[in-house]
This record gives C-alpha cells, structure tokens and sequence, in this order.
C-alpha cells in the first residue's frame, strides 16, 4: 500500500476514501433524480434539499464552472472539531473520525471551502503531533497484540505503524538468527490456512 | 533493505584470524588473502574469518575497539554527547554479533561486550527517534545526521521514507499545488 | 431507472471487500461477471441517455445537464471500481510469481479467469527471457537467493510426500514425509519456499 500521490487511479484505499459521504445542499433543481435522496417523494430533486453523497459524486456536482450542488464540510472537520484536535492531538480517535481522515481530508480541500487554509494547517499540526507516538509504539511493539495501540489511528497512520513495525521486527528477527532460516512463503502460508479452513469448519 | 544484506555487505569488513593451517595466497574477487602459515596473524574479510572458524582452522583475533574498557569509554561518549559519535566500525552492531555467535571463546568478557554494544546501540536509535521527530516536527526538508551506520538507518528506513512522503503531501496542501478545476 | 446507482454501490462493495479480504478469493467467474454487469451498465446509460434526447422538454437544456453530469461521474466511478479490482488482482498474481514458482497451484489457478491465466504464462515467458539474456552464457535466475546465501548445502527435513527427486550430480532424492536430507541450496530452494521442504538451521 503506497502512501504517494494522493490520486492514485487504481489504488483501493484513495477509491474507499473518495466513498465517504459529504454534506450537500442541492443549488439547481436535479431532474428525475429523485431517488437520490431516500426520503425525498418527488421524482425531482429541489433546490434546498440537504443530502448527503458520496464525495466523487459532489464532486461531479461542484466545482469551478458549475453549482450544481454546494457542499457543507463534515463536522469532524469543522472549527470545534479543530480545536479539540489542536488540544491534544494524540488522544482523538482519528480512526472513529475516518477512517481515512487525512486523505479525505486533502481531498475536501479541492472544493475551497473558506476553511480551506485552517484546515490544511490542521492536519498538517495533527499529524505532526501524532508522529511520535506512533513511531514509538510501533517500535517497542514486538509480537505483542497491537489492535489496542492502532484503534485510534487511521489509515494513513496505521501504514506507517506497521512500516515502523517492519523495521523493528525484522531487525530483532535478525539479532535472534532467525534470518538464516529460509522460510515458506507468506503467501503460501495464507494460502494453506485458507485452503484448510472451510474442510476444518 | 533485509538486516541479512546489510549483514552481507558487514561480512567485507577485515578481521585478525591466526590459522592452524598453510595456504599460498588467493586471488579472489574481493582481493588478495594470504599467505596463510600456521601461527602468524593474518587479515582476512569477516565472512571467510567465520567460514574457517567454524571448520576449526583458525584463532580469532578480536578487532581493538572490542574490548570491554575501551566500549565503556565509547558508552560513556555516547551518552555525554547530543549528537552520533564516530563510531569504531561501520558495522559494530554486525561484527559484534558474528564474531560473539561464532567465536565466543575467543574473546575475553563476551558477554559484558554483548551487553555493551547493545547499550551503545540503544542510546544511538533513542537519540535517532528524537532527530526524527525533531524533524517532522519543523519546516526542515532535510537534515544531516553524521556517523549513523547503515544498520541503525535500516531499522527507521521504511517507516522515515512513509512519513516523509504523507508530511508532503500534507504540507503541499498548504503551500497550494495549482488545483484542477476538475477530478 | 435507477441504474447508474445500483451499480456504483455494487461496485464499491466488492472493492471494500477485496480490501478486507484476500483479493483472490472472488473466483475468475466472479470476475467475468463484475466486467459484464459494468458493460451492460454503460449500454444501459446510453440507452438512457438517448431517451433523454427525445424527450428534452423537460424544461430545456439545463435541467438535464445536472442528470448527464451525474451519471457520467457514475460511469467513470464504475470503471474505475473495476479497473482497480483487475489491476490489483494482476499484481498478486505477478507476486505469485515471485513465490509459488512458474506452475501454480490447481486450488489458485482455479481461482483466475481464463485471460489472467493467459496474462500470468506471458509474464513468465518475458521474466524467463529477460533472466536468459543477462548473467553471461546460461542467465542468471532471479528468483533465487533472495537472501544473501550463508552455506552452500543445507539440511531440510520433508513436510509432504513429494515423490522423487534428481539432483544436480544425477542422484534420486526420495522425498518422503518426515526424511532429512543435504542438498545444494539453489537446488531446493523453491521447494522450501512453497513448504514441502523445512530447513533445519542448528
């Protein structure tokens, strides 16, 4: 999983991101679209409804030429939300705010949002805040069970928990000698579990 | 990169055995060995050292930063100083672990030169982890760290790199990247 | 006429899912069904939008601007759910490459679509040229010794029955469960790799 160019077409995580949903306000009448909105009756959508879409979608709705749709920011990246971020950084469960709270994040600022600067310095502050204990645990976190030290993280984070986890534990493996041993590989491994599964069940 | 290659490139390092045996010179790819005559120290790369070592033809010589006054010297350095001390080899931490693996009898205080190193080791990744942090912390876009080895970088490379590229992408957010009107 | 919503959803699912899951758990009929549905889901749009056309009474040019817009973006989210999914898929089976060997094992190979077969023997055909064409006379095989080698024999002790064996220097190896045995590391180094052999370190 590659943390690089945030627009990465055929990367998974970048498409799961671009999924989470938006606060929207419809600006132009959307006709026969009605179905959009689950709790709209009309076959049309009117201007003021308040839906919620999928970012890609708003996207194709709002941008530069064209208001088809105006778009609200999601609380979790709103001023109060901010603030408590600001706080402390390290306590706040970014994963319950996401889960790809940065990359989502960078993408709402395309749509110049008047907060745009305040957050972008937000995440950046975040992030840098975070960094440590991540490295940190990541890297005294040998064999152990780690889900308590990643529930808070997001996604981003959690790559770069596990890319700290890497260096430790192959680094260990190697002070022990275990490198010598040429091992079946991973893959095989996942395979023979998954293959002896469903006969097991 | 695998601890095993960084251990591989180790393996070149010059090391004293005293054989048991005699050998004309050899002309290997890596350079000239040899003469070999019973009894008379001679140098040879670390990865033919253990190689004879382990087939109990050779007496191994302990370089001379492996001695247990001289690593609480060193300790003692490492400590006072904020920054990385030069250190006596360029790959301590792989030397120290062959050489204690696989000639433990050759060397005096073993284990005490076990514990040692791995002091020195730990003060050095703690004073690493602070750089680091420092850095991701500040505007800086690069930093220089003198007298790291290639082991001690290795064990922060993958996570560094990661982190380094999300700082950009994040700060290139602030900084504006021109925006494109459209997905 | 839902369709270009349905079928995002659809789409989107199954990429959450391959995430969490093993992206080679969807067999390759799966897989040619996914491509189908996203087709005719394209031809559908059409369809749609050429009734658009006829009945563009409905007032005028930019009222049905927005719906255009919409389902183009679905369109263009369905490919892309999908392209994701095949390139994804295609990378595991160029790494399956690197651990299973040239032949894979039937339970996998079942598991692929008939062009993702076809696609897996011409990545083997170019790596096998490309690893002929460098090292001198004979090539080099790339596959082995991805770590730096520490002897030149080792001792492996038999995790299956795998039938005979020939070495190098022409001796039959019988590879019984449970049997140890020294052999030349470039030899069986595949074979601990796909765990019918362990190797014993002391």
């Amino acid at each position: 999983m590659s943390l690089d160019n945030a627009n990465n077409y055929f990367s998974i995580d970048d498409i799961l991101a671009t999924q989470q949903r938006v606060p929207c306000k419809v600006e132009m009448p959307l006709y026969r679209l009605g179905y959009l909105d689950s709790s709209n009756e009309g076959e049309h959508l009117r201007p003021g409804t308040k839906i919620e879409m999928p970012y890609w979608m708003a996207r194709a709705l709002c941008g530069r030429r064209r208001n088809i749709v105006s778009v609200e920011l999601p609380k979790s990246y709103k001023e109060g939300y901010r603030e408590i971020l600001t706080a402390d950084p390290t306590v706040v469960d970014l994963h319950k705010l996401g889960p790809y709270f940065y990359r989502f994040g960078s993408e709402l600022l395309k749509f110049e949002v008047p907060d745009t600067p305040d957050i972008s310095k937000s995440l950046l502050q975040a992030f840098q805040g975070r960094i440590r204990k991540i490295m940190d645990s990541s890297q005294n976190a040998f064999h152990e069970d780690t889900t308590k030290l990643t529930e808070k993280l997001d996604e981003t984070e959690r790559i770069l928990f596990k890319a700290g986890q890497c260096g430790l534990n192959d680094f260990q493996r190697w002070e022990t000698r275990k490198t010598e041993k040429l091992t079946t590989s991973e893959m095989v491994r996942n395979h023979r579990k998954r293959k002896r599964g469903p006969e097991e069940a | 990169m695998d601890p095993a290659e960084v251990e591989f490139i180790a393996e070149k390092e010059h090391v004293t055995i005293v054989p048991n045996f005699a050998l004309d010179m050899m002309y290997l790819i890596g350079g000239d060995v040899g003469p070999f005559n019973p009894g008379l120290p001679v140098k040879v790369p670390l990865w033919m050292a253990v190689n004879l070592k382990q087939g109990q033809k050779c007496r191994v010589i302990p370089p001379d930063w492996m001695d247990t006054e001289k690593l609480q010297e060193k300790k003692q350095e490492e400590t006072d100083s904020r920054f990385f001390t030069p250190m006596p080899s360029q790959h301590y931490m792989e030397v120290t672990q062959l050489l204690l693996k696989c000639a433990t009898d050759d060397i005096p205080h073993a284990d005490e030169i076990r514990t040692l190193v791995k002091d020195i080791w730990d003060l050095r990744i703690a004073k690493l982890r602070s750089s680091i942090d420092t850095l991701l912390k500040s505007d800086a876009t690069h930093a220089k760290l003198n007298h790291l080895t290639l082991m001690e970088l290795n064990t922060v490379r993958p996570f560094l790199t990661k982190a380094l590229d999300q700082m950009h992408v994040l700060r290139s957010n602030i900084y504006g990247r021109i925006q494109s009107t459209q997905e | 006429m839902p369709v270009g919503h349905e079928c995002f959803i659809g789409k989107s699912e199954i990429v959450l899912k391959s995430k969490h899951l093993h992206i080679f758990a969807h067999t390759g009929l799966v897989v040619c069904a996914l491509i189908y549905s996203v087709v005719i889901s394209v031809s559908d749009v059409t369809f749609i939008f050429h009734q658009y056309e006829r009945s563009a009474t409905v007032a005028g040019e930019g009222g049905l601007f927005s719906g255009v817009q919409l389902r183009h973006a679905a369109l263009e989210r369905n490919k892309r759910c999908l392209l994701a999914y095949l390139y994804n898929r295609l990378e595991q089976i160029k790494k399956m490459r690197w651990e299973f060997g040239s032949v894979l094992p039937a339970e996998v190979k079942f598991n692929m679509c008939e062009q993702e077969v076809q696609w897996f023997g011409r990545y083997n055909k170019m790596l096998a040229n490309y690893m002929r064409s460098i090292g001198g006379e004979g090539g080099m095989d790339l596959t082995q010794d991805l770590k730096p080698p520490k002897t030149l024999y080792i001792e492996v002790r038999c995790l299956m029955d795998h039938g005979e064996f020939e070495t190098q220097d022409g001796n039959i190896v019988v590879l019984k469960k449970n049997t140890q045995h020294f052999l030349l590391r470039s030899e069986c180094e595949h074979l601990i790799r796909q765990g019918i052999l362990e190797h014993i370190v002391h």
